[in-house]
């Protein structure tokens, strides 16, 4: 309810009096009238517009991916492509069931070991790459795991030592458990596999992935990727149907093994001794002989597996969202351009102090330039993101980034749509930090390459800096929001290399913004605070 | 509200610079205040402080009795015209009175009010940076005049008028005082109050010398003397000395008396049977009267730290 009465004893009668407070939206109204009143500002978002779809076509041809050469990885249950590598001494179990195992040790055959190498026992729907699975498993970095279909994996409680395992299968439901005597019990994890098949293969495994070996010198970085090979001793292993049949006999393999080493090699330097009983894909060149040191479980339940791979989502390099978008970090410098001179222009010309005489109280004055400036810069942001996306798809595919390596993406998809209003959000809140810094040094040339070499400069020196010193950089700088662009799933359990000078944000999507958002309010609030202390 | 400013020991320095030293004064309703003093007297600095642009480093400054920054709509309360060149380039006239009547919730219709009240209607949808500097006057009392304010302060407002649009401010200033409102006008220039100020403020190196009506400053500077015309000057010149009075020859026929009133002088000469043509008051100009006030400023003015002058002069801009 309103009212209209002038309280008792006060009498002014003004009109200032009469109509109160001038409401924030007085303020927003006016500056909205300002900025679309100079026609010249609207050049400016133009230049925005067209230099990010610009520059994200130019990316979009300008990279090429030449799909023939890499056989398709298989595609896990859960969607998305996986890494299906690993030696599996295993045996049908049909119906329900336990398995259980003590891992007694895990290490690599040369080398350090590698923190996600895996030594543990599995349920899996059969031998092919990309079936399904339900694991408990022992890593020499993270302790126990329970792990399912390559995108869940969750900690157990015991982190060293030999731990028991053991995984149960009721109907399509598998339970992994955990335990270091081997009586005490604790459960670790549970999955219903739907579709298992009535005999499933269970069997202890080993993988061990990859280790990245990274050379960075200015204006290159190669990045070596070397196969690692960890040997586990299992003992106790032991399976039992819970129709009580006798266990079947033990068949041991390289699971999706067979792309990786070829026999007969063109090149290939070292000929490896191949032991009668090696598995398929065991026997070609590069296998250290040590790697052959497996065998299926002894009378005493006792075994030795050692193995290479991994059991995880595949890394992709390539985020064809983030190359879609990534002319906004050209279009960004019109839009810093902007965000200053909003401001500072009116310092120039003494403007400013028409504005803070017809509004006296500045640090309203601020915000409300604060909400026109983003909502405007939001809002072409959108457009051009979406733009951008859209037009940049054929080129991409045509640049041979084609289904099922790269399958079709869609603006309904999440991380696709969080990184185009991500990406105007970012620009929204570039333009207010533009901005913030314009009212703190009043002058446009000062605000705008401070905001240019924060958000840009990043990228182009990680190169030059130490990886650790890059990624710090890349975390703490403003242009840690560009994290919002990534869209491929990042996976605790798997180790990638990030690339700050490839454009790899080491931060999550919206970590990465609300350390750009930090910044913009520490400024925005010192600008506040200077504008009301400083005479205009 | 009661339509005046009042300021009260005020007191602003820039660094080393005093701008303004413990000034006080009042700017009533109903006239036209002049505040007169060389570049750099610290005027605008007053101005600024009385808007709460600067703050002051002592004394209160008072609009209507309330300090500017409790204003809530301070432009329906004061209008100031600052800086004429204070308009962005690329903004049409209109867009920057419309922005500030947004801002301070005032009607549409009053920036078609006062763009044809400052004779700007025909330029009202060109851009601001094609203006002369008298159409930017302009555009700067219209967005003073925006909000029908009771008090209003123009600083400088006839620079780069033509004399058309002297007479024109001339006119508004005066009708403005006429309709109540409290209007204080500062100039460099003596001159271009003539006419139009009530009442002067006079201000030299930030401190206030005169703060006098116009007819008492034509006054003291007149100093009750007598010019008198006559052919027979000798003669003349002989009794009226006789009688008491100072006597100084202007030219072969001029002469001006001081010490006696103008009847005593036509009794004196009457009595003797000397012919004269013309007996007047002596009227100084407002600029005669400025000067012999300032004096001192003028002194100021030749043995100022050239520095201090500087500094000052560019705080003005």
């Amino acid at each position: 309810m309103t009212t209209t009465t002038t309280p008792p004893g006060t009498g002014l009668g003004t009109s200032g009096s009469r109509l109160g407070a001038p409401g924030f939206g007085r303020l927003v109204r006016a500056e909205w009238t300002k900025l679309r009143s100079v026609p010249r500002w609207g050049l400016i978002m133009l230049a925005a517009v067209g230099l990010t779809i610009l520059v994200s076509l130019l990316s979009a041809s300008g990279s090429s991916f030449q799909a023939n050469l890499v056989a398709p990885p298989p595609t896990g249950p859960e969607g998305g492509q996986v890494t299906d590598t690993f030696r599996f001494v295993h045996q049908p179990l049909s119906g329900d069931g336990t398995i259980t195992a003590r891992v007694r040790g895990l290490a690599a055959i040369e080398g350090p070991n590698h923190p996600w190498a895996k030594a543990g026992i599995m349920v899996k729907d059969g031998t092919t790459p990309g079936a399904r699975y339900a694991a408990m498993l022992f890593t020499p970095g993270h302790g126990v795991r329970w792990q399912t279909n390559f995108v869940v994996d969750e900690a157990g409680s015991i982190a060293s030592g030999e731990p028991w395992l053991r995984l149960t299968r009721t109907g399509d439901t598998v339970t992994g458990y955990e335990s270091t005597d081997g009586t005490d019990w604790r459960e670790a994890g549970s999955v219903e596999l739907t579709g298992l098949p009535a005999t499933a293969e269970v069997g202890i495994f080993v993988a061990s992935p990859p280790s990245d070996r990274v050379e960075r010198q200015f204006n290159g970085t190669s990045v070596t990727s070397r196969p690692t090979w960890s040997t586990a001793r299992f003992d106790n292993v032991g399976v039992r149907p819970a129709s009580g049949q006798q266990p079947a006999t033990w068949t041991d393999e390289a699971i999706g093994m067979v792309e990786q080493a070829k026999p007969n090699a063109p090149g290939a330097g070292r000929v490896a001794p191949v032991a009668p009983d090696a598995p398929a894909g065991l026997d070609g060149p590069g296998v250290p002989p040590a790697a052959l040191l497996s065998g299926v479980p002894d009378a005493t339940g006792a075994s030795t597996v050692t193995g290479t791979g991994d059991v995880a989502p595949r890394a992709v390099d390539e985020d064809l969202t983030r190359m879609s978008l990534s002319g906004a970090l050209i279009g960004l410098m019109p839009i810093v351009a902007l965000g200053a001179l909003f401001i500072t222009a009116e310092y120039r010309r003494g403007m400013i102090r028409t504005t803070f005489a017809a509004s006296p109280r500045r640090g309203r004055v601020v915000l409300a330039k604060a909400v026109v400036v983003a909502g405007v810069t939001f809002a072409v942001g959108l457009v051009t993101c979406v733009t951008a996306f859209l037009v940049t798809q054929p080129s991409q595919r045509d640049s041979g980034f084609v289904p099922p390596l790269f399958p079709d993406r869609s603006l309904t998809d999440w991380p696709v749509a969080r990184a185009v209003l991500g990406t105007a959000l970012v620009l929204a809140l570039v333009a207010v930090f533009s901005l913030a810094l314009g009212a703190i040094l009043r002058r446009s040339a000062g605000a705008i390459t401070v905001v240019v070499l924060l958000m840009v400069l990043p990228q182009m020196v990680a190169g030059a800096l130490p990886l650790t010193a890059a990624r710090w950089m890349m975390r703490l700088l403003p242009s840690a929001g560009f994290s919002i662009q990534q869209t491929n799933p990042r996976y605790e359990h798997v180790s990638t290399v990030c690339l700050p000078e490839t454009g790899c944000m080491p931060d999550s999507p919206w970590l990465g913004v609300a350390v750009l958002a930090g910044y913009v309010v520490v400024a925005v609030a010192a600008a506040c605070w200077l504008v009301r202390r400083r005479d205009a | 509200m009661e339509a005046t400013i009042e300021a009260r020991g005020l007191r602003k320095r820039y660094g080393a610079t005093v701008a303004v030293h413990d000034l006080s004064f009042t700017v009533p309703a109903g006239r036209v205040t002049g505040f007169v003093g060389p570049n750099g007297a610290g005027k605008s600095t007053t101005m600024r402080m009385i808007l709460g642009l600067d703050a002051p480093d002592g004394g209160t400054a008072l609009v209507g009795g309330r300090p500017y920054h409790a204003l809530r709509t301070p432009l329906r309360e004061v209008g100031a015209l600052l800086d004429a060149g204070a308009v962005h380039p690329g903004r049409r006239a209109r867009d920057h009175l419309l922005w500030m009547a947004h801002s301070n919730g005032l009607p549409t219709r009053r920036v078609d009010e006062v763009i044809e009240q400052v004779g700007l209607g025909g330029a009202a949808r060109r851009r601001a940076g094609g203006f002369s500097l008298g159409m930017r006057q302009r555009l700067g009392i219209a967005a003073a005049l925006l909000g029908d304010p009771p008090v209003l302060l123009f600083d400088e407002p006839v620079n780069g008028l033509d004399p058309e649009g002297i007479r024109w401010i001339r006119g508004l200033l005066r009708s403005l005082a006429a309709q109540g409102r409290a209007v204080l006008v500062s100039s460099h220039l003596m001159g271009e109050l003539e006419g139009s100020a009530d009442h002067l403020l006079v201000i030299g190196r930030g401190r206030l010398i005169a703060d006098t009506s116009v007819a008492a400053l034509l006054a003291t500077a007149s100093g009750d003397r007598v010019a008198l015309r006559t052919s027979r000057r000798a003669e003349a010149m002989e009794v009226l000395a006789n009688a008491g009075a100072t006597v100084a020859a202007i030219d072969a026929e001029t002469v001006t008396v001081s010490g006696l009133p103008a009847e005593r002088v036509v009794a004196l000469l009457t009595a003797r049977a000397l012919a004269f043509s013309e007996v007047v008051a002596h009227r100084a100009t407002l600029e005669e009267a400025y000067l012999e006030l300032t004096g001192n400023a003028a002194e100021f003015t030749a043995t100022a730290d050239p520095a201090e002058f500087t500094a000052t002069a560019g705080r003005e801009a």
